[in-house]
C-alpha cells in the first residue's frame, strides 16, 4: 500500500518509494537520507499532529508535516 | 610552513570537541563577511608546523539552499584550504559519507576523521578503517575526541596530506548520467575561466542536479548555451 509519511501513525514503518514536490524541497529530504528504498518509522508526533518524528538509517529526524506529505512510503498490509 | 585545514562534519558529530582539541580552545570568534554565521578560527602546533584551523558550519549536505552549507562549500571552493578534515560519526556511517562524497567530488583534499569510534563499537559495529580509506581514497583516522584519543594520528594523517596531492577518485552516477556528465565536461572545459576556477566533473553534476548558484556561474560563461543545450 502507498502512502503518504504523514499518514503513518506512530509505531508504523514504511520503505520510502517516492520523494515529491519543488526541486529544493525534493533535494532537502533526500539530502536528509529520505531516499528510495529507506526504511522510516515514526517514533513520535507532537500535539496537533506537527512536526513528526521519524527513525531511519540509525538516527532520528524530526520534520514538518507537511515535509512529510511529499514523501510516499510503502506499508505493508496487516493480514 | 603553514597548513591551511578547515573542519567539516554533519551537526552532532563532535566537531566542536575536535576543534577545541586542536586549538586549546583560544578560538578567534567573528561572523562569515556578509553573514551572521559564526566563523571560528584557531592555531595549533604540530612538529614544528604552524596549522590554521576553521571550523565550517555543520552541514549534511553541499548543496545551495542554505546559507550554512553555502559558506561550507564557498569556502572549500574558492578559499582551497591545504587540508579538509571530514569529521564522520562513526555510529552513523551512511548518512554521513554523503558529505564524505561530496568533498570528493569538489577535489578536496579531505583527511576523514572517523569520530565517536567507542559509541561505535560498542553499538557492535566493525569497521574496517583500512578498506574505507582504501575505497575513498584518503586518509581515515579512527578517533574518540572526547577522551582526546587518535588526534595524534589525525594531525600526522593532516601534515602527510598537505604534503602530497592525492588521487581523485570518482563515483559512477551509471551509464545514462555519465554519458551527460562528461558531454557537460567538454563543454567547460573550453571555458577556461570556468573550468580553471571549480572541478569540470563537479561542475557537471551540479548542473545536472539544477544547482542553482552553480546555474548562475554558467549564465555568465560565453558557452552558457552549449552548455545548457544538454541538459534540455
Amino acid at each position: 500500500m502507498n502512502l503518504r509519511l504523514s499518514d503513518l501513525k506512530v509505531g508504523e514503518k514504511g520503505v520510502v518509494s517516492r520523494v515529491v514536490g519543488d526541486r529544493a524541497t525534493r533535494r532537502r529530504l533526500l539530502d536528509m537520507g529520505l531516499t528510495r528504498g529507506t526504511e522510516v518509522v515514526v517514533v513520535r508526533k507532537a500535539p496537533l499532529g506537527d512536526p513528526i518524528e521519524l527513525l531511519l538509517k540509525g538516527y532520528n529526524l524530526s520534520l514538518r508535516k507537511s515535509e512529510c506529505e511529499n514523501v510516499y512510503v510503502l506499508v505493508e498490509e496487516e493480514k | 610552513m603553514t597548513i591551511r585545514v578547515a573542519l567539516i562534519g554533519n551537526p552532532n558529530v563532535g566537531k566542536s570537541v575536535i576543534f577545541n582539541a586542536l586549538t586549546g580552545g583560544r578560538a578567534h570568534v567573528g561572523n562569515w563577511p556578509g553573514k551572521t554565521v559564526e566563523k571560528k578560527e584557531g592555531i595549533c602546533r604540530y612538529k614544528g608546523e604552524r596549522i590554521e584551523v576553521v571550523d565550517l558550519p555543520g552541514t549534511y549536505s553541499l548543496t545551495a539552499h542554505s546559507i550554512d552549507e553555502l559558506i561550507a562549500r564557498d569556502y572549500i571552493v574558492k578559499e582551497k584550504p591545504d587540508v579538509v578534515i571530514d569529521i564522520v560519526d562513526a555510529s552513523n556511517l551512511e548518512r554521513n559519507l554523503y558529505l564524505t562524497l561530496q568533498l570528493l567530488e569538489l577535489e578536496a583534499n579531505v583527511v576523514v576523521a572517523l569520530n565517536k569510534f567507542d559509541v561505535a563499537e560498542s553499538l557492535g559495529y566493525e569497521i574496517d578503517v583500512q578498506e574505507l580509506s582504501r575505497i575513498l581514497g584518503v586518509p581515515v583516522v579512527p578517533t574518540v575526541a572526547t577522551e582526546g584519543k587518535g588526534l595524534r594520528e589525525l594531525l600526522e594523517a593532516v601534515v602527510e596530506s598537505a604534503k602530497g596531492r592525492k588521487r581523485v577518485i570518482t563515483v559512477s552516477y551509471g551509464k545514462a548520467a555519465e554519458e551527460l556528465i562528461s558531454k557537460i565536461e567538454k563543454a567547460i572545459l573550453k571555458d577556461r575561466g570556468l573550468s580553471s576556477r571549480y572541478p569540470t566533473r563537479w561542475l557537471a553534476i551540479k548542473i545536472l542536479e539544477g544547482d542553482e548558484e552553480v546555474l548562475k556561474e554558467v549564465e555568465r560563461s560565453p558557452y552558457k548555451s552549449e552548455i545548457l543545450e544538454i541538459i534540455q
